[in-house]
């Protein structure tokens, strides 16, 4: 349910020294500012603390010493400035009206030393009135963080979720080159090549129905297994990583059967054992690899996934079995298993070539999960939630990053919106159909959106949940915020519609409709506008190393598969609609049809695969064309 | 009027008090006392950003900022430079809404 939050902290750093601050390198601070915390000791702004007010709407800060005042400039009795500044020094309020004559200068000027550093009453950021500047503090901007987010939350029990696995440090993330895309045609000598290497595939004049569309035979209750097959089959980076031969098995067959001799020797041999097959090993990859040119071979005849059944039997075999299965349960089960053998063969590689111990060389590839660079499966689907937790007492943040290979929402509507409502409005001026999102948010009908704001919002713990806070040394309450730091280039968002209840110790299903977007603009739950929604521009309590990575993927995501349930807990159908050429398909096992979109927008959403725009309009260019 | 002693200013109370406020003023406070201010302030915010006016002026400081130099900037500079742009392209739409709603008030406040 909740993370293991407490590994991988920041470190809180003083003041003081010239360091980044929010991702950029500050200019030195205002020796004005630096003389005034030197003069006031170790809690400069305790006074302040008492003062300052967080008021309803927009949960902005000001500064009141109570809460009925109304400040006006003690020089010329004007409450109408649009910049009232109080003394940090000795409280007087003076207006700073430039060009206009400044009482806030005339007053540092007048009682200098010491009274140069005012607080603007309205906005609660500090001022310098000689340098005429902003400045900043670290601990100013902690205690207004912390009082406005203590402000905007309401204690809740937590319900926030993600498939927290292995914790991993943050990835550098790297610029990435950008490639123009450019469709490739084959030159005379790669058409030679193509020529004499492969035999043409017998023209589908039959149809103009896009490749690849084959329905796939049930097995016995397997239609868990169709449904997600159907969905990874259209997946444009797993099809084109397949597709271009990346995985190849005969290749693959061939090079397990020279590593077979040597893991016969390897304590998980016995892994490999249980097949019985010819090469002693079973690779999920390869049948799927398999699949593919099945699938894509231009024949419309049923196909009949029974080897991969088989394999993936040997790799879950605790889900082998002709019962119905969960399709998510699935999906990460097969994920699992094409990471494992790939993986292992890497380690193999490795051991072999560098004679690494085994041991750092896991530990590589635990560090490559995370940046999703160890295997196709990861590379496709793996992104990063970054996880906040924030002690209520001192603000001390810890930040922790969990890989996920998916997204589970709850689907449960929470009723006390209204305080989350105000915020959430500004989320989505970014998303189009942002407008009648919101309003149907508010009128009952969770939405896809609703159920990532809800994942994403900051989260009281209650008390019965208490976390060790570092800076503290005891358990404090504290305040949990999720965000996703880095996008996978496909996001498969789980909606949790089987609800298991430990208390009642029985499980349900919820059958409420969910609306989601065929596009999806997730930039505002990445980490960089979470945390910039929440600090504004005041310092972060951390190190704030996320604000130039919103630029570095794109964050427009199509809809190109929908995994639907229908009926029961225990007895039910999966089927699949998958988007091609922007015509919906609906995949019901062995058959397929085209249905119109209306009826996918009014399906029961159970997985939703969404692909970066990037990608998704290669995928809507008629494959093979050329 | 400069003060050689070291402390606050004391405002002259006794001239403070016995000036009758203008309407402004007591306009101002009632607006502050009922939180219509807040509220009306929220709005602006709102329908500033709506309208684009918010990223206008972030593009105009940008490229103020960029033309002096990071750290050649003052905040006071900035509002300076800014202010009478900002001020010129607030659409009357905006205005004549506010206005609409501060008479609004006025009228349910029965001053």
């Amino acid at each position: 349910m909740s993370s293991p939050i407490n590994h991988h902290h920041h470190h809180h750093r003083p003041n003081h020294s010239r360091r980044p601050i929010n991702g950029q390198i500050s200019s030195p601070p205002c020796p004005h500012l630096a003389d005034f915390r030197a003069r006031n000791g170790s809690k400069p702004f305790r006074v302040l603390q008492g003062c300052l007010r967080v008021k309803p709407p927009g949960g902005r800060a000001s500064i009141r010493r109570d809460p009925s005042e109304v400040p006006r400039c003690a020089s010329c009795g004007d409450a109408t400035r649009p910049r009232l500044y109080a003394c940090m020094a000795c409280a007087a309020v003076s207006c700073h009206a430039p060009p206009g004559p400044s009482h806030a200068a005339a007053h540092a000027e007048a009682m200098s030393p010491g009274h140069e550093i005012a607080v603007d009453v309205d906005r609660a950021e500090l001022f310098c009135c000689v340098c005429r500047d902003q400045v900043y503090d670290r601990d100013f901007d902690a205690a207004v963080v912390l009082a406005q987010t203590a402000a905007s939350t309401l204690p809740t029990s937590t319900s926030s979720s993600g498939s927290s696995r292995a914790v991993v440090a943050p990835e550098n993330l790297r610029k990435r080159r950008r490639v123009d895309y450019r469709p490739w045609s084959p030159d005379t000598r790669e058409r030679a090549l193509v020529g004499s290497g492969s035999s043409p595939l017998a023209s589908v004049s039959t149809s103009d129905l896009p490749w690849g569309l084959r329905g796939l035979n049930n097995l016995g209750n397997t239609c868990f297994m169709n449904s997600v097959l159907q969905a990874l089959l259209h997946t444009p980076p797993l099809r084109n990583y397949f597709l271009s031969d990346r995985h190849n098995r005969y290749f693959c067959q061939k090079k397990n059967g020279v590593s077979g001799n040597l893991s016969k020797r390897n304590a998980d041999g016995a892994f490999d054992g249980g097949h019985g097959g010819k090469n002693g090993s079973f690779c999920l990859a390869c049948d799927i690899d398999a699949m593919f040119s099945a699938v894509f071979s231009g024949e419309r005849t049923p196909y009949s996934p029974a080897k991969f059944l088989y394999s993936w039997w040997q790799h879950a075999a605790n889900l082998a079995s002709y019962e119905q299965q969960d399709a998510h349960e699935f999906f990460i089960s097969m994920l699992d298993g094409i990471h494992e053998k790939v993986d292992k063969d890497q380690r193999r590689l490795q051991s072999q070539d560098n004679c690494f111990p085994m041991q750092v060389c896991s530990f590589v590839s635990c560090v490559s999960t995370g940046s999703g660079d160890c295997c196709i499966a990861h590379r496709v689907f793996s992104g990063i939630l970054r996880s906040d937790v924030m002690c209520m007492a001192c603000g001390f943040t810890s930040t922790t990053y969990d890989p996920c290979l998916d997204i589970s929402l709850d689907l449960e509507q929470n009723q006390r919106g209204s305080a989350k409502a105000t915020s959430a409005k500004s989320h989505h001026s970014c998303n189009g159909e942002a407008e009648c999102m919101n309003s149907s948010q508010n009128s009952g009908t969770p939405t896809l959106m609703g159920c990532l704001d809800r994942f994403t919002r900051p989260e009281r713990l209650g008390s019965d949940q208490k976390l060790f806070c570092q800076q503290c040394q005891v358990s404090q309450e504290s305040l949990k915020q999720m965000s996703i730091r880095k996008l996978p280039l496909v996001s498969c968002f789980h909606i949790k519609r089987f609800e298991h209840s430990s208390i009642r110790k029985m499980s349900r299903k919820i059958d409420r409709y969910l609306h989601f977007p065929f596009s999806l603009d997730m930039a505002p739950y990445l980490s960089s506008s979470i945390l910039r929604r929440r600090f504004g521009n005041r310092i972060f309590p951390f190190d704030g190393d996320e604000l130039d990575a919103s630029n570095e993927f794109s964050s427009e995501f199509e809809l190109f598969a929908v995994v639907t349930h229908a009926g029961k807990l225990d007895a039910g159908h999966y089927v699949t609609y998958l988007r091609l050429s922007n015509q919906w398909y609906k995949c019901d096992d062995a058959w397929i049809t085209q249905v119109n979109e209306n009826i996918v927008r009014a399906a029961q959403g159970y997985m939703m695969f969404y692909v970066q725009k990037m990608l998704y309009y290669r995928a809507s260019d008629k494959m093979g064309a050329s | 009027m400069r003060h050689s002693v070291n402390r606050p200013p004391t405002p002259d109370a006794a001239e403070d008090q016995e000036n009758v406020p203008t309407l402004q003023e007591i306009i101002n406070i009632k607006l502050i006392e009922s939180g219509e201010k807040e509220r009306l302030m929220e709005l602006l915010r709102e329908r500033l950003t709506e309208c684009g006016w918010k990223d206008e002026m972030k593009t105009l400081c940008r490229a103020f900022i960029k033309k002096k130099g990071r750290n050649n900037v003052t905040v006071d500079e900035l509002v300076h430079v800014i202010t009478p742009k900002g001020r010129a392209s607030v659409p009357d739409s905006v205005k004549g809404e506010l206005l609409q709603r501060i008479r609004t008030f006025l009228n349910s406040a029965a001053l």
